[in-house]
């Protein structure tokens, strides 16, 4: 059934109310997960042992294993109001604007940053299945007997959009860095930038390698021929590229070990030191979302998107099961649980490497990730001409 | 509603270009050399905005990757690390302002004049395409008939402009280059 240009826009603005929405909540929980897992790496006392108190609901049973020489199981949870705290503390706090910063690049730093970290969302596909995810009932005005379909839009330029669009992303660092008219931001700024349009070329490299193993530029087609229709060896470039492709992930989002942009012990907190209040908060939600992306285009064209094993072996599961078969069909779950995942390696990551210096960061970039993401590409090229 | 989206939708071309001017004008206008890189950068990024509306989405989305992803952030790089406060004593961009609109004038003329024919005269009898006979007839998406264009029918000068880069790109290291023994 054609859809009304009214029905279409009302869709498309139904999902984009949906996907904000998951992931305004997505990301405090990532802050709180952040808190946990690091605490349990480093065997930090607080974020470990808040919990476990003796009184309450739990008290009981916090007791027994306390009594048993373990921490309580319950502890994983606890604190888990500390991030409410957190979001009011940002709503709340005063907005201090210095007085010799540029104010109108100031106030504009921020939501540059984050607009850009949001619309990428636009050509990530959740749920690849004509299908959709439900149908809404007729009775609905407008919508009604339309389906909910797993991605916004389709586009096939869908993978260019998201790296274009990511791509604006660099000036809210710089431009925040340098309005603050205060030399530890603009350092931070200068660096970011540096460090960002350095590491956008191994990265396209290394997107490339997909791009090349199918033929197409639409997320949607490039996720599901990816887990479906690859020969065995197209795992090996698949392999290799998806730990390329995660290190430039790490650097384009500014995380540990490549957070040269705010390392704390050179810059104070390098690009964002002068914001305060929600302008800082946007900061911290354009981040949050970065990793959200790097983590979800990684699970798509890597680990095997919305099917259920990576690199390309469910071909070979299809080969041997036949494609009717229950472990053969494309889920939600999946591809939330391999976001989870890979996002749960971005804490990891940050728990256990140290911070590399700024030359060091430079040299990886340029001299071993460039060449080593082309070489990936030739081996991908090889797999095509000979396999394909 | 429905006249109301659609009227909008065909008028989105119109929308972008006049905003892309203004951005322009902003950079053109401003006093704050920052202030013309973010006009700079809102020009470029409505011009992307046009050829998306043009359905010329792979040149969209290269306008966006190359022109607001690299080269404007390296202009706001330059800008940044040269300090143009010294230079505003020496008043050297203020002076040139009649060379500047003869200039701008010269230029307007040679133009206009080289498209009169395409601004005014009648309308061209076939849309221009790249080539369709090579795919049979066959429907690309853009990115597909970009790449058919660049690499199938125009491969000679396409590296011939590449190698003009790479010529001016070594000499930019050599008149850069200092000395050294």
């Amino acid at each position: 059934m054609p859809m009304t240009l009214t029905q279409t826009v009302v869709m498309a603005l139904i999902q984009i109310v949906v996907l904000l929405a998951v992931i305004m909540a997505v990301v405090p929980i990532i802050t709180f997960a952040e808190r946990k897992v690091i605490g349990y790496v480093q065997v930090r006392l607080g974020a470990t042992r808040i919990a476990g108190g003796h009184v309450g609901i739990t008290g009981p049973i916090n007791r027994a294993m306390w009594a048993l020489g373990r921490v309580p199981v319950f502890s994983i949870l606890r604190g888990l109001p500390i991030f409410m705290a957190d979001g009011l503390k940002l709503l709340t706090k005063e907005d201090v604007i210095p007085e010799k910063a540029d104010k109108l690049v100031f106030i504009l730093a921020p939501a540059i940053c984050m607009v850009p970290a949001f619309a990428v969302f636009a050509a990530i596909t959740f749920f690849p299945g004509a299908e959709g995810l439900f149908t809404f009932p007729a009775s609905f005005p407008i919508v009604g007997g339309l389906k909910f379909m797993g991605f916004l839009t389709d586009i096939n330029v869908g993978l260019l959009y998201i790296l274009g669009v990511a791509s604006v992303g660099v000036y809210g660092i710089v431009l925040g860095g340098w309005a603050s008219n205060s030399k530890y931001p603009l350092l931070g700024g200068l660096r970011s930038a540096a460090q960002i349009v350095s590491y956008e070329v191994p990265l396209s490299m290394s997107l490339l390698v997909p791009v090349l193993l199918v033929g197409s530029l639409s997320f949607r087609e490039l996720s599901v021929k990816l887990a479906t229709e690859m020969p065995l060896v197209a795992a090996v470039p698949l392999f290799l590229g998806f730990f390329f492709y995660l290190t430039c992930g790490f650097a384009e989002t500014n995380r540990v070990p490549f957070d040269l942009a705010e390392a704390e012990t050179e810059l104070v907190s390098g690009f964002h030191t002068e914001y305060t209040g929600m302008k800082m908060g946007f900061f911290f939600l354009a981040e949050y979302a970065n990793m959200i992306v790097v983590s979800a285009i990684a699970a798509a064209f890597f680990l095997g998107g919305h099917y259920l094993l990576p690199f390309g072996l469910q071909s070979q599961l299809i080969h041997a099961l036949g494609a009717g078969h229950a472990l053969n069909q494309p889920s939600i779950l999946f591809f939330v649980g391999k976001v989870g995942f890979l996002l749960f390696v971005f804490l990891w990551i940050r728990a256990t490497l140290p911070r590399y210096r700024y030359d060091q960061l430079m040299h990886v970039g340029w001299k071993f990730l460039i060449p080593v993401t082309l070489v990936n590409l030739f081996i991908a090229a090889a797999i095509k001409f000979v396999w394909m | 509603m429905e006249n109301l989206l659609i009227s909008l939708a065909q008028n989105l071309f119109p929308i972008f270009g006049l905003l892309a001017v203004g951005g322009a004008a902003l950079m053109v206008a401003s006093r704050q050399a920052v202030h013309s890189v973010l006009g700079f950068l809102f020009a470029m990024l409505c011009v992307a905005g046009c050829f998306l509306t043009l359905e010329a989405e792979f040149l969209g989305i290269a306008q966006l990757l190359v022109y607001a992803g690299g080269i404007v952030v390296l202009f706001l790089f330059v800008v940044m690390l040269v300090e143009l406060t010294k230079y505003k004593e020496k008043d050297i961009f203020q002076k040139q302002t009649k060379v500047a609109l003869l200039a701008v004038a010269g230029g307007l003329l040679v133009v206009g004049g080289a498209l009169r024919n395409a601004l005014f005269g009648p309308a061209a009898k076939e849309a221009l395409t790249l080539r369709p006979e090579i795919t049979n007839g066959a429907v690309l998406g853009n990115a597909q008939a970009v790449s058919r264009g660049l690499f199938a029918d125009f491969l000679l000068p396409f590296e011939i402009l590449s190698i003009i880069l790479l010529v001016a790109l070594v000499g930019a290291v050599v008149l850069a280059k200092t000395e050294r023994v």
